[in-house]
């Protein structure tokens, strides 16, 4: 057992963690941030997804001790231009139905526009492949992506 | 199954507790799930209605002198979007301000029950259309107190006042606020009857509310079942066996050696807990331990042998389901006949969040936190494993990730074992499932095959359709298992064949319950799942037989029916049926009744040897009214993306007792790039709202089925169609 230090959302966090703990269970058990989901824990759902230095990583197979030093974003510290343009268009159609792989699915979504800020149907169905809704709500993903891309643009 | 747990009540058990906690007054009563008529003891016949007795205005509403107004929702909110429908029949009548309401599940209560059964639940597609009246009564009975109360003060009549919008307006008086109404509208006296608006006056039914869940699901505030915490709180993953297995040995040491690891309890002899500080240390202590399990030869429980085994028994009698005409003579008079033998595979519910379960005791009371589908009889369970009255033990009906059937478990499988470790350790503990323990764990829906005969005459004419269904069914070992064992037929084996729309003279239907260790479930759309398909591709192959065109080939077998008819007629309007399609594209078609809702699917598709890709779904639905016209499209495409993951890749299969698959690598899932255009029409209608989150899902596969016929001439009768196209 060692103590980590990780930035999470521009907070400082210590957490006692053995060192493959992965981040996903350091941050929902020790930490207290349940909203990064659980949905395999081996990168196939894309539940887990954070946000470090902005690019988006399964944390159920990152293990804690890697991620001293790099800047954490989760769902609940999502902000800014991007987020908040994305979490708008989520709202305004009324995406999430069961709502358990969402937080993958917006946070996949904002780094996305981040880098393309554009994105065809063919770079969402790149950049999304990864994240899983049984739900079925890719269509209502693909329309928020587009809805928020334009709102992005129009600010 | 029961006798895993010495602590689980048995089915009987729970029988006698739900006739001694009632009058005794046994009443038939339908399930709208097609399941037919069941006896069972229940103590109030009408749905609730009477709140004389409930906390104020009612047990589904409360307002607030802020003017907040809490809802109060008794479905589990599994993502089908009840928080949003079922406000939006309580809001209609009490025309409050939409902006106002907050949603909240419900406690356990028996003012919560179901309108057609002595229980509270969600499931068979019955939300909206169970809670259709009582939610408006709720409404208007609310909104007729606030309105009684304002005249009282006004000292003027009631009927010269009129609500609107959060508050009550009279032409001298003024206005006030449901919120300055709140208290002294708790004391009048519930009127009796409520008149209910005219649907023509629907303000707030039939729109497209936004979700309003959707904020808290979209910033991580909401709380899941996988998400509670309490404090003190322990983390627990178990080690459960193969079917029809035990344990034979762990390592205990290495267990104990892993940090955070806290106790290893056994729970039945089968099955061993490893308990934990947190949800890692519990899986790396189960790790260690390497369980290792002593595996069954059940021929049933190997893929081989349980495939040979079925396919058997579809030539051996079966319990006769119905008979109409003389289909022996009929298929003697045929001048040729069509065989055909379908299979089917289990299938796991796999939803996103695995199941789990939080059960907090301290010897006097207990708390218990879940995605209960049926939480009155999870409650019931823990209360027996607990040795508690069930109202010492709190409910909390948390947000589910999915459930498709699987939190509605007939044997309550994740609270169980919850509240059994709880009682050992006087302290909360979280039961985390892995995907593999959720994938591996049962209550799948069955493996079934059937095998149709069907005579043609010279004109391709149908003459005698003799069907043969052999399959595990669902229902053994739930509440109506007993009426099962009885008559040898499960309704959820047979509906969407006995029940068929088409007209069949001279037809027979024979039904085989198999007895298997895999335990089995109502997954969405249940029996539908593999009788839309049946009936829906062997109709098209009478249809070809008889060179006629699939759609219209079905309007004249269903003259009866003026929903399939209406659908049907959408679909020929809104599809591109009958154009001619681009080179190695084809259209199929498909139309299905369940949970009293029709719909019917047009598919384009194209083929690559075994790779089915599935381009453009136009859909018709005919489900009376449409509550929320974006959620009951979201309700259709999620239908549609769930019945196209299951056809296209779903396949469970066993070896010695032992689930081969476990995780979305190799029991794969629909992913965004296969997410084909989708199109949902509404039949316009003002009738009674009938199901909808499962209806989308039957006629999928077999509209999919019949396009790939037309593209390469094969009529695929085995799923996944990656295995029956091989």
């Amino acid at each position: 057992m060692a103590a980590y230090e990780l930035n999470i959302n521009g907070r400082t966090v210590r957490v006692e963690a053995e060192a493959e703990m992965p981040l996903l269970w350091a941050v929902r058990d020790l930490v207290g941030l349940t909203g990064t989901k659980y949905g395999c824990g081996m990168a196939q759902c894309g539940a887990c997804t954070i946000l470090a230095d902005g690019e988006p990583i399964r944390s159920c197979v990152t293990t804690v001790s890697t991620m001293q030093g790099r800047k954490l974003t989760t769902i609940e510290g999502l902000e800014g231009k991007v987020g908040d343009a994305i979490k708008a268009a989520w709202q305004d159609l009324s995406v999430p139905q069961c709502g358990y792989c969402q937080s993958g699915q917006i946070l996949a979504a904002t780094a996305l526009l981040t880098q393309k800020p554009k994105p065809t149907d063919q770079d969402i169905d790149t950049a999304m492949v990864g994240n899983i809704c049984r739900c079925g709500t890719y269509a209502d993903i693909r329309r928020a992506i587009h809805k928020a891309a334009d709102s992005v643009k129009s600010t | 199954m029961l006798d895993r747990f010495p602590d689980q009540p048995s089915r009987r058990d729970f029988l006698k507790t739900g006739a001694a906690l009632t009058s005794g007054l046994v009443v038939a009563f339908s399930l709208p799930m097609g399941l037919g008529k069941f006896a069972w003891a229940q103590d109030a016949v009408t749905p609730n209605k009477d709140f004389t007795s409930a906390a104020l205005p009612n047990a589904f509403i409360k307002i607030s002198s802020d003017n907040s107004i809490r809802l109060i929702i008794n479905k589990l909110e599994m993502g089908q979007g009840v928080n949003t429908s079922l406000a939006q029949l309580m809001a209609e009548e009490l025309e409050c301000d939409w902006q106002r309401i907050t949603c909240e599940s419900a406690p356990v209560a028996p003012v919560y029950n179901a309108t057609f059964m002595p229980l509270q639940m969600a499931g068979g597609s019955s939300s909206v259309s169970s809670s259709w009246e009582q939610l408006r009564v709720a409404g208007a009975m609310a909104r007729e107190m606030l309105i009684a109360a304002a005249a009282e003060k006004w000292g003027v009549p009631a009927k010269e006042i009129r609500a609107e919008n959060g508050a009550v307006h009279h032409g001298k008086k003024g206005s006030l606020t449901y919120g300055e109404l709140a208290e002294a509208a708790a004391k009048q006296k519930p009127p009796a009857p409520v008149k209910l608006k005219d649907p023509k006056h629907f303000k707030v039914i039939g729109q497209s509310m936004k979700r309003v869940d959707a904020a808290d699901k979209t910033n991580g505030k909401a709380i899941f079942g996988l998400d509670v915490k309490a404090p003190d709180m322990l983390y627990a993953v178990i080690a459960r066996p193969p079917f029809g297995g035990s344990v034979q040995g762990f390592d205990e040491a290495a267990a104990r050696k892993v940090p955070g690891m806290k106790e290893i309890i056994k729970l039945d002899g089968n099955k061993v807990a490893f308990v934990g500080t947190n949800t890692w240390a519990a899986m790396k202590g189960r790790d260690a331990a390497n369980v290792k399990w002593t595996l069954s030869d059940d021929p049933l429980l190997t893929q081989s042998s349980l495939q040979k085994t079925f396919l058997e028994s579809l030539d051996k009698p079966g319990t006769l389901v119905k008979t109409v005409g003389n289909p022996g003579n009929a298929l003697k008079k045929a001048s040729r006949t069509l065989e055909a033998t379908y299979e089917f595979p289990y299938l796991a519910h796999a939803c996103m969040e695995p199941m789990n379960c939080t059960v907090a005791y301290d010897g006097k009371s207990a708390h218990i936190w879940a995605g209960h589908q049926m939480p009155t009889t999870d409650r019931m369970v823990a209360a027996k494993i607990l040795g508690l009255p069930p109202e010492s033990i709190e409910v909390t009906t948390t947000y589910a990730g999915g459930s498709f059937g699987r939190r509605a478990n007939k044997d309550s499988d994740f609270v169980v074992e919850a509240s059994s470790l709880a009682k050992q350790l006087k302290k909360p503990i979280k039961v985390v499932w892995t995907r593999e323990d959720d994938t591996r764990g049962g209550y799948y829906r069955p493996m079934t095959m059937h095998k149709i005969t069907a005579g043609l005459d010279s004109k391709g004419r149908m003459s005698g359709w003799d069907h043969r269904i052999v399959g595990q069914g669902v229902m053994a070992g739930s509440v109506f298992g007993a009426q099962v064992d009885k008559t040898g037929i499960d309704p959820t084996s047979i509906e969407g064949v006995e029940n068929t729309h088409y007209a069949l003279n001279d037809f027979q239907l024979q039904l085989q319950l198999m007895k298997s260790p895999v335990t089995t479930l109502w997954w969405r759309s249940v029996g539908h799942t593999h009788t839309a398909y049946v009936m829906e591709t062997f109709i098209d192959e009478l249809a070809t037989a008889a060179k006629k065109d699939p759609l219209q080939y079905r309007k004249a077998m269903i003259p009866k029916s003026p929903r399939h008819q209406a659908v049907l007629d959408l679909l020929a309007q809104k599809s591109d049926w009958g154009k001619k399609m681009a080179e190695g594209r084809a259209l199929g078609l498909a139309v299905h009744e369940s949970f009293n809702s029709v719909v019917g699917h047009v598919v384009e598709v194209s083929v690559k040897g075994t790779d089915v890709k599935v381009h453009k779904i136009v859909s018709a639905v005919h489900c009376g009214t449409v509550v929320n016209p974006k959620g009951a499209q979201a309700q259709v495409e999620s239908a549609i993306v769930y019945g196209l993951s299951a056809c296209l890749y779903g396949e469970l299969t066993l070896d010695k007792g032992q689930v081969k698959q476990g995780n979305f690598h190799d029991y794969p899932v629909l992913r965004m790039p296969d997410m084909p255009v989708i199109e949902v029409h509404f039949v316009p209608s003002t009738d009674t709202p009938t199901g909808l989150g499962e209806p989308g899902l039957p006629p999928l596969a077999p509209a999919i089925a019949n396009a790939i016929f037309k593209l390469n001439g094969k009529r695929v009768r085995s799923q996944p169609f990656s295995k029956g196209l091989a």
